[in-house]
């Protein structure tokens, strides 16, 4: 180095990476951006229940990581797609870790993103002044939902087909508007190519848009109104545990990070993904079953009372859109502002009932398999 | 009121300096304590506590000067600025700047007076570009959704392959389709076949002669009642799934669905489970020799009312 800069007079010389980092600084401001990042008030303190928003961050990622690596060997067309999942998964090197991954990726996706739900709703955390983190949180909830059913076609076997057609029939079923809607999503009467490029482009364009655009406005506004906090304490307790999110939270969601990227690797590793037969309209021996978290929904629709066209509708339109419908409108109803759980027992009673029947209904689906052959 | 940047503070006795910071506190949003220089001899932390009176440009303290002296010094390392930190709504609670911060408004800009025409106009651009492109779009969304029904003969083998009366019998066949730029495809379909005895047939047809229209409502065929050769179509009309024929504990040989479990006698008649409707029979032609032809059709699953799809 032949001339230094102005350097502070502390006597000892910049790295270059402290020059590089100055440089940058200096323009963007970064300290200060990192600052007001990482000195993010957490009132009552860190806590492993708070991990969860930070795990589907990550989660997300890898999934973009990994379903942009399949991409470069996955191929959307009907004549094309299980041969290229094939090929990816028994020739393409790491082909079926990199798959696996992406596939028990999204399955814990749904269970974050179920704890994360579940903790906010335990939590009393969705009442002023943070109702639209939970509206936005709810916008997410069916983006990921629709990732699932969307990815869940494009490896084109038996399995992808026929969750689709009883998916896509389901959704015929909603009025006025539900022929158009499913003909829309099919691009035709029947799944063809057509649903599979439409599927595919949703599933690699639409909605990862949606999801960085909404995920970005739902961190936004919690940044805005700020995390709530415990339930229980004083003002002067939860002060006196009170610290920023770097770097106790931080470190408590990294672990978090860390046992989720170990299991879904472990799931990768020891439950590879199986592709059935290719998609053909005869499922031959098959019995068509969606994937495990869309099993309750599945089972319920095999109940005496959602029975008939119109038994059908309110099973499979009426009664989750009335579900959906109660969830949006959840910080509106409940506007009492006691947050601690054990003082709502209303609240507690339906979220336990909630797991509880989707509990029920997903082990009788399980059962029920073993009846059907 | 908030004690302003630069106020003097005086004790009981005189006045010891002017206020340098202020020290919010971080869950009440309120000022917990100010900063004071002691007029050259270091800083010193004072609650708002020991603050008696606050105007424009003076806060009067409780304490004397040598109490306040007698306070440890300042410890600037122990906080964080407003802008090195992020506290939701704590902005919004401080009035203590000195004045109000300014810069000039533009020349250029003063003299624009139609600011909400302007702004109103950005709009009409928006929808200017926005709106004509919503026909196109949704048209080409909808190019492949409303297809012609394809009502062409299907072979699909023989009747040789039917070995009981009213028992479901599956023919898979090989149905062709061309769809769009792709190059014309086999896909693999099936139907079922019942040879019915006339007990079933007066189920299935009651009496009646079953005639099929194409979407003009001509007629395509007519299956005569007295024929006794059915077929359905392989979609169970609850949701769309193939259904088999299989040995039920208590109902004996039915159709059986195993997506939501909806049973259907030979007749094709619900007997148990969700589905709206009977299977859906198709028109079926017998040749002398045995060889089964049909047009394979394709309804809406779902409803109670057959509506066709392909």
């Amino acid at each position: 180095m032949s001339h230094t800069p102005s350097a502070p007079s502390a006597g000892t010389q910049p790295t270059v990476v402290e020059k590089v980092f100055d440089f940058v600084d200096e323009r963007v401001g970064l300290k200060l951006l990192a600052a007001k990042m990482l000195n993010e008030s957490v009132p009552g303190g860190s806590r492993w229940a708070y991990v969860f928003g930070s795990i589907l961050l990550f989660i997300f990622i890898m999934q973009a990581v990994t379903g942009v690596l399949l991409m470069f060997y996955y191929v959307p067309t009907a004549d094309h797609a299980y041969a290229s999942t094939q090929y990816i998964l028994h020739d393409v090197d790491y082909g079926w870790f990199l798959l696996g991954y992406h596939f028990w990726g999204s399955s814990a996706m749904v269970v974050c993103v179920f704890a994360h739900m579940s903790q906010v709703f335990l939590w009393g955390a969705y009442k002023k002044p943070r109702e639209l983190i939970w509206l936005v949180g709810l916008s997410l909830f069916a983006i990921v939902m629709g990732f699932g059913f969307t990815g869940y076609l494009l490896p084109w076997d038996q399995r992808a087909y026929w969750a689709t057609t009883v998916g896509v029939e389901i959704m015929d079923k909603t009025p006025l508007i539900g022929d158009f809607l499913a003909r829309l999503l099919k691009g035709g009467a029947t799944p063809g190519q057509m649903t599979l490029s439409r599927f595919f482009v949703i599933h690699v364009m639409v909605l990862p848009a949606a999801l960085i655009g909404l995920a970005g406005l739902h961190l936004f506004l919690f940044r805005c109104a700020g995390p709530g906090g415990p339930f229980r304490g004083t003002p002067v307790e939860l002060k006196a545990k009170t610290d920023y999110f770097f770097p106790r939270q931080i470190w408590k969601d990294v672990v978090g990070m860390a046992v989720v990227f170990a299991s879904i690797c472990a799931l990768a590793f020891w439950e590879p993904v199986v592709l059935l037969e290719e998609a053909t309209p005869d499922p031959g021996d098959y019995h068509p079953e969606p994937e495990w978290y869309f099993l309750f929904l599945f089972q319920h629709l095999r109940l005496k009372m959602f029975s008939g066209e119109f038994g059908q509708f309110l099973g499979a339109i009426a009664f989750p859109s009335l579900l959906g419908a109660l969830l949006v409108a959840l910080p509106f109803i409940d506007r009492d502002p006691e947050r601690n759980i054990f003082k709502r027992p209303i609240a507690l009673t339906l979220w336990v009932m909630l797991v509880v029947s989707i509990l029920i209904f997903t082990v009788s689906a399980i059962i029920n398999r073993e009846f059907l052959d | 009121m908030q004690p302003q940047l630069k106020s003097k503070v005086r004790c009981t006795d005189r006045e010891v300096g002017e206020v340098t910071k202020v020290i919010m506190d971080p869950l009440s949003h309120e000022v917990s304590h100010l900063v004071v220089s002691m007029n050259g001899s270091g800083e010193r932390q004072v609650s708002m506590g020991s603050v008696q009176t606050v105007t424009d440009d003076l806060v009067q303290l409780r304490s004397s000067s040598s109490e306040v002296m007698a306070l440890p010094p300042f410890k600037r390392g122990d906080y964080v600025t407003l802008h090195e930190v992020e506290i939701p709504g704590l902005e919004r609670n401080i009035h203590v700047t000195p004045g109000e911060v300014l810069v000039p408004f533009p020349e250029l800009e003063r003299n624009v007076k139609r600011r909400k025409f302007f702004t109103n106009l950005t709009y009409v651009m928006g929808l200017f570009i926005g709106l004509p492109l919503v026909y196109p779009m949704l048209k080409f969304l909808m190019k492949p959704m409303y297809a012609p029904f394809d009502n062409r003969w299907q072979k699909i083998g023989n009747v040789g392959k039917v070995k009981a009366e009213d028992t479901g019998t599956q023919f898979e066949f090989k149905h062709k389709v061309k769809e769009a730029y792709l190059p014309e495809a086999e896909i693999e379909k099936n139907v079922w076949l019942v040879k019915a005895t006339p007990a079933v047939l007066e189920k299935v047809y009651q009496g009646k002669d079953k005639e099929f229209r194409d979407a003009t409502g001509k007629t395509l065929w007519t299956n005569k009642k007295d024929m006794p050769y059915i077929a359905f179509s392989g979609k169970c009309p609850h949701l769309g799934c193939g259904y088999k024929w299989r040995k039920h504990k208590i109902l004996g040989p039915v159709f059986l669905c195993p997506c939501h479990v909806s049973i259907y006698d030979a007749s094709g008649r619900v007997l148990e489970g969700p589905a709206p409707r009977p299977l859906d029979l198709l028109p079926i032609q017998v040749s002398e020799s045995g060889e089964v032809q049909i047009i394979d059709m394709e309804f809406k699953a779902g409803t109670k009312v057959q509506s066709r799809m392909v």
